[in-house]
Protein backbone atom coordinates (compact mmCIF):
# COMPACT_ATOMS: atom_id res chain seq x y z
CA UNK A 1 0.00 0.00 0.00
CA UNK A 2 1.25 3.50 -0.89
CA UNK A 3 2.55 5.58 2.01
CA UNK A 4 2.37 9.28 2.79
CA UNK A 5 5.65 11.15 2.55
CA UNK A 6 6.29 13.64 5.37
CA UNK A 7 8.82 15.69 3.41
CA UNK A 8 6.52 16.13 0.42
CA UNK A 9 3.32 16.66 2.42
CA UNK A 10 4.39 20.11 3.71
CA UNK A 11 2.14 22.57 1.74
CA UNK A 12 4.85 24.57 -0.05
CA UNK A 13 6.88 21.46 -0.89
CA UNK A 14 3.74 19.72 -2.10
CA UNK A 15 3.13 22.63 -4.51
CA UNK A 16 6.78 22.65 -5.61
CA UNK A 17 6.67 18.94 -6.41
CA UNK A 18 3.28 19.30 -8.15
CA UNK A 19 4.83 21.91 -10.44
CA UNK A 20 8.01 19.96 -11.14
CA UNK A 21 6.32 16.63 -11.92
CA UNK A 22 3.98 18.43 -14.34
CA UNK A 23 7.03 19.10 -16.52
CA UNK A 24 8.43 16.40 -18.78
CA UNK A 25 11.23 14.22 -17.38
CA UNK A 26 14.54 16.20 -17.22
CA UNK A 27 12.89 19.55 -18.03
CA UNK A 28 14.04 22.32 -15.69
CA UNK A 29 12.24 25.34 -14.29
CA UNK A 30 13.83 28.68 -13.44
CA UNK A 31 13.98 29.61 -9.72
CA UNK A 32 12.37 33.04 -10.28
CA UNK A 33 9.59 31.59 -12.41
CA UNK A 34 8.92 28.96 -9.72
CA UNK A 35 8.93 31.63 -6.98
CA UNK A 36 6.38 33.74 -8.88
CA UNK A 37 4.22 30.74 -9.73
CA UNK A 38 4.08 29.63 -6.09
CA UNK A 39 3.85 33.19 -4.75
CA UNK A 40 6.52 32.66 -2.06
CA UNK A 41 9.63 34.58 -1.03
CA UNK A 42 13.17 33.77 -2.23
CA UNK A 43 14.21 32.63 1.24
CA UNK A 44 11.17 30.46 1.77
CA UNK A 45 11.52 28.77 -1.61
CA UNK A 46 15.28 28.30 -1.15
CA UNK A 47 14.77 26.59 2.23
CA UNK A 48 12.16 24.17 0.86
CA UNK A 49 14.24 23.41 -2.22
CA UNK A 50 17.22 22.55 -0.01
CA UNK A 51 15.07 20.12 1.96
CA UNK A 52 13.83 18.44 -1.21
CA UNK A 53 17.34 18.35 -2.67
CA UNK A 54 18.74 16.74 0.49
CA UNK A 55 16.06 14.07 0.21
CA UNK A 56 17.11 13.42 -3.41
CA UNK A 57 13.74 14.42 -4.83
CA UNK A 58 14.97 17.33 -6.91
CA UNK A 59 18.19 18.52 -8.54
CA UNK A 60 19.29 22.16 -8.42
CA UNK A 61 21.42 23.29 -11.33
CA UNK A 62 23.23 26.63 -10.95
CA UNK A 63 24.42 28.05 -14.25
CA UNK A 64 25.11 31.27 -16.15
CA UNK A 65 22.91 32.62 -18.94
CA UNK A 66 24.42 35.63 -20.71
CA UNK A 67 26.83 36.10 -17.79
CA UNK A 68 23.96 36.26 -15.27
CA UNK A 69 23.60 33.54 -12.62
CA UNK A 70 20.50 31.40 -12.96
CA UNK A 71 19.19 28.50 -10.93
CA UNK A 72 17.18 25.73 -12.54
CA UNK A 73 15.27 23.07 -10.66
CA UNK A 74 13.95 19.69 -11.82
CA UNK A 75 12.39 16.62 -10.23
CA UNK A 76 14.51 13.47 -10.06
CA UNK A 77 13.17 10.04 -11.02
CA UNK A 78 13.04 9.22 -7.29
CA UNK A 79 11.17 12.48 -6.62
CA UNK A 80 8.60 11.63 -9.27
CA UNK A 81 8.17 8.13 -7.87
CA UNK A 82 7.64 9.22 -4.24
CA UNK A 83 5.31 12.02 -5.35
CA UNK A 84 3.12 9.55 -7.27
CA UNK A 85 3.16 7.28 -4.23
CA UNK A 86 2.13 10.19 -2.01
CA UNK A 87 -0.76 11.05 -4.34
CA UNK A 88 -1.86 7.40 -4.35
CA UNK A 89 -1.80 7.41 -0.54
CA UNK A 90 -3.91 10.57 -0.41
CA UNK A 91 -6.42 9.02 -2.81
CA UNK A 92 -6.63 5.83 -0.79
CA UNK A 93 -7.40 7.87 2.36
CA UNK A 94 -10.24 9.57 0.51
CA UNK A 95 -11.59 6.26 -0.81
CA UNK A 96 -11.60 4.68 2.65
CA UNK A 97 -13.61 7.62 4.05
CA UNK B 1 2.16 9.77 9.32
CA UNK B 2 -1.62 10.00 9.63
CA UNK B 3 -3.94 12.63 8.21
CA UNK B 4 -7.70 13.04 8.09
CA UNK B 5 -9.74 12.55 4.88
CA UNK B 6 -10.43 16.31 4.76
CA UNK B 7 -6.68 17.04 4.90
CA UNK B 8 -6.12 14.50 2.12
CA UNK B 9 -8.82 16.18 0.07
CA UNK B 10 -7.22 19.60 0.59
CA UNK B 11 -3.79 18.25 -0.41
CA UNK B 12 -5.19 16.67 -3.58
CA UNK B 13 -6.99 19.90 -4.45
CA UNK B 14 -3.71 21.85 -3.97
CA UNK B 15 -1.91 19.39 -6.28
CA UNK B 16 -4.59 19.72 -8.94
CA UNK B 17 -4.55 23.53 -8.73
CA UNK B 18 -0.76 23.68 -9.11
CA UNK B 19 -0.78 21.20 -11.99
CA UNK B 20 -3.34 23.28 -13.89
CA UNK B 21 -1.61 26.54 -13.04
CA UNK B 22 1.73 25.19 -14.31
CA UNK B 23 0.25 23.82 -17.53
CA UNK B 24 -1.57 27.07 -18.27
CA UNK B 25 1.46 29.14 -17.40
CA UNK B 26 3.74 27.15 -19.71
CA UNK B 27 1.19 26.88 -22.50
CA UNK B 28 0.30 30.55 -22.45
CA UNK B 29 3.91 31.63 -21.81
CA UNK B 30 4.71 32.75 -25.32
CA UNK B 31 1.24 32.36 -26.89
CA UNK B 32 0.01 35.70 -25.56
CA UNK B 33 3.14 37.51 -26.74
CA UNK B 34 2.89 36.24 -30.31
CA UNK B 35 -0.88 36.90 -30.32
CA UNK B 36 -0.54 40.52 -29.21
CA UNK B 37 2.34 41.24 -31.60
CA UNK B 38 0.69 39.50 -34.58
CA UNK B 39 -2.57 41.30 -33.76
CA UNK B 40 -0.77 44.66 -33.80
CA UNK B 41 0.92 43.83 -37.14
CA UNK B 42 -2.44 42.84 -38.65
CA UNK B 43 -4.14 45.93 -37.25
CA UNK B 44 -1.60 48.24 -38.90
CA UNK B 45 -1.02 46.18 -42.07
CA UNK B 46 -4.61 45.40 -43.00
CA UNK B 47 -5.91 48.88 -42.14
CA UNK B 48 -3.18 50.33 -44.38
CA UNK B 49 -4.09 47.84 -47.15
CA UNK B 50 -7.72 49.05 -47.06
CA UNK B 51 -6.88 52.73 -47.47
CA UNK B 52 -3.42 53.09 -49.06
CA UNK B 53 -1.91 52.13 -52.42
CA UNK B 54 0.59 49.51 -53.56
CA UNK B 55 4.22 50.52 -52.89
CA UNK B 56 3.45 52.04 -49.49
CA UNK B 57 1.38 49.02 -48.39
CA UNK B 58 4.28 46.66 -49.17
CA UNK B 59 6.68 48.76 -47.09
CA UNK B 60 4.26 48.93 -44.17
CA UNK B 61 3.83 45.13 -44.21
CA UNK B 62 7.59 44.53 -44.52
CA UNK B 63 8.52 46.93 -41.70
CA UNK B 64 5.78 45.83 -39.28
CA UNK B 65 6.44 42.13 -39.99
CA UNK B 66 10.20 42.45 -39.48
CA UNK B 67 9.83 44.53 -36.29
CA UNK B 68 7.06 42.20 -35.02
CA UNK B 69 9.09 39.03 -35.74
CA UNK B 70 12.20 40.45 -34.06
CA UNK B 71 10.19 41.52 -31.00
CA UNK B 72 8.34 38.16 -30.79
CA UNK B 73 11.64 36.25 -31.08
CA UNK B 74 13.29 38.38 -28.37
CA UNK B 75 10.31 38.03 -26.01
CA UNK B 76 9.97 34.31 -26.83
CA UNK B 77 13.63 33.68 -25.92
CA UNK B 78 13.17 35.55 -22.63
CA UNK B 79 10.05 33.55 -21.75
CA UNK B 80 11.68 30.32 -22.95
CA UNK B 81 14.37 30.68 -20.29
CA UNK B 82 11.79 30.06 -17.58
CA UNK B 83 11.52 26.40 -18.49
CA UNK B 84 14.43 24.58 -20.09
CA UNK B 85 13.11 21.75 -22.20
CA UNK B 86 15.43 18.74 -22.23
CA UNK B 87 14.29 17.74 -25.72
CA UNK B 88 14.32 21.29 -27.16
CA UNK B 89 16.58 20.41 -30.13
CA UNK B 90 14.24 17.60 -31.22
CA UNK B 91 11.22 19.87 -30.72
CA UNK B 92 12.88 22.69 -32.65
CA UNK B 93 13.60 20.34 -35.54
CA UNK B 94 9.98 19.15 -35.56
CA UNK B 95 8.69 22.73 -35.60
CA UNK B 96 11.04 23.60 -38.47
CA UNK B 97 10.03 20.56 -40.54
CA UNK B 98 6.35 21.16 -39.83
CA UNK B 99 6.38 24.81 -40.99
CA UNK B 100 8.61 24.06 -44.01
CA UNK B 101 6.18 21.35 -45.15
CA UNK B 102 3.16 23.54 -44.47
CA UNK B 103 4.63 26.36 -46.59
CA UNK B 104 5.21 23.87 -49.44
CA UNK B 105 1.63 22.59 -49.15
CA UNK B 106 0.33 26.18 -48.95
CA UNK B 107 2.20 27.08 -52.14
CA UNK B 108 0.73 24.00 -53.84
CA UNK B 109 -2.81 24.79 -52.64
CA UNK B 110 -2.55 28.42 -53.82
CA UNK B 111 -1.15 27.28 -57.20
CA UNK B 112 -4.03 24.82 -57.67
CA UNK B 113 -6.78 27.12 -56.34
CA UNK B 114 -5.37 29.96 -58.43
CA UNK B 115 -6.99 32.80 -56.44
CA UNK B 116 -8.03 35.73 -58.58
CA UNK B 117 -7.67 38.61 -56.14
CA UNK B 118 -5.72 39.71 -53.08
CA UNK B 119 -8.58 38.96 -50.70
CA UNK B 120 -8.67 35.28 -51.68
CA UNK B 121 -4.90 34.93 -51.31
CA UNK B 122 -5.07 36.74 -47.94
CA UNK B 123 -7.84 34.49 -46.63
CA UNK B 124 -6.08 31.31 -47.85
CA UNK B 125 -2.85 32.38 -46.13
CA UNK B 126 -4.73 33.24 -42.91
CA UNK B 127 -6.56 29.87 -42.88
CA UNK B 128 -3.36 27.93 -43.59
CA UNK B 129 -1.49 29.87 -40.88
CA UNK B 130 -4.27 29.06 -38.40
CA UNK B 131 -4.13 25.37 -39.40
CA UNK B 132 -0.37 25.54 -38.83
CA UNK B 133 -0.75 27.13 -35.40
CA UNK B 134 -3.32 24.51 -34.43
CA UNK B 135 -1.21 21.63 -35.72
CA UNK B 136 1.90 22.89 -33.96
CA UNK B 137 -0.05 23.31 -30.73
CA UNK B 138 -1.26 19.73 -30.91
CA UNK B 139 2.22 18.50 -31.87
CA UNK B 140 3.73 20.14 -28.80
CA UNK B 141 0.78 19.37 -26.51
CA UNK B 142 0.11 23.06 -25.93
CA UNK B 143 -3.39 23.76 -24.67
CA UNK B 144 -3.36 27.37 -25.92
CA UNK B 145 -4.36 26.56 -29.49
CA UNK B 146 -8.08 27.30 -29.24
CA UNK B 147 -7.56 30.96 -30.23
CA UNK B 148 -7.05 29.93 -33.87
CA UNK B 149 -10.76 29.07 -34.19
CA UNK B 150 -12.24 32.54 -33.38
CA UNK B 151 -9.58 34.25 -35.53
CA UNK B 152 -10.35 31.96 -38.52
CA UNK B 153 -14.09 32.50 -37.93
CA UNK B 154 -13.65 36.30 -37.94
CA UNK B 155 -11.67 36.07 -41.21
CA UNK B 156 -14.35 33.89 -42.90
CA UNK B 157 -17.24 36.09 -41.76
CA UNK B 158 -15.44 39.20 -43.07
CA UNK B 159 -14.61 37.55 -46.40
CA UNK B 160 -18.19 36.47 -47.10
CA UNK B 161 -20.23 39.23 -45.45
CA UNK B 162 -18.11 42.36 -45.90
CA UNK B 163 -15.95 41.80 -49.02
CA UNK B 164 -15.58 45.53 -49.74
CA UNK B 165 -14.25 46.19 -46.25
CA UNK B 166 -12.41 42.88 -45.85
CA UNK B 167 -8.96 44.37 -45.11
CA UNK B 168 -10.33 46.88 -42.59
CA UNK B 169 -12.39 44.06 -41.08
CA UNK B 170 -9.26 41.91 -40.74
CA UNK B 171 -7.32 44.82 -39.28
CA UNK B 172 -9.86 45.85 -36.68
CA UNK B 173 -11.61 42.55 -35.91
CA UNK B 174 -8.88 40.03 -36.86
CA UNK B 175 -6.01 42.00 -35.33
CA UNK B 176 -8.22 43.29 -32.52
CA UNK B 177 -9.44 39.76 -31.67
CA UNK B 178 -5.83 38.56 -31.46
CA UNK B 179 -4.83 41.44 -29.17
CA UNK B 180 -7.86 40.88 -26.91
CA UNK B 181 -7.28 37.10 -26.80
CA UNK B 182 -3.60 37.70 -26.02
CA UNK B 183 -4.49 40.04 -23.15
CA UNK B 184 -7.12 37.55 -21.94
CA UNK B 185 -4.58 34.68 -21.91
CA UNK B 186 -2.05 36.88 -20.12
CA UNK B 187 -4.29 38.24 -17.38
CA UNK B 188 -7.34 36.02 -17.02
CA UNK B 189 -6.68 32.52 -18.29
Amino acid sequence: MAELNEIIHQPVRLRIMSTLVTLEQNDEVDFIYLRDLLDVTDGNLGAHLRKLEEAGYITVNKTFVERKPRTYVSATAEGRRVFQEHVAALESILKSK
Amino acid sequence: MNISPSEAEEALAAIQTMTQKTRHSIASGSAHISLIITGAVWLIGFTATQFLTAPLIVWIWVVTSVVGSALATYMGIRVGRRVRIASSSVTGKRIGIFWALLILFAAAIIAVAHPTDGKQITLLIILLAMIGQMGMGLLLSFSATWWTVPVAAVALVGYFLAPDWFYLWMGLLGGGTMIILGLYIRFRW
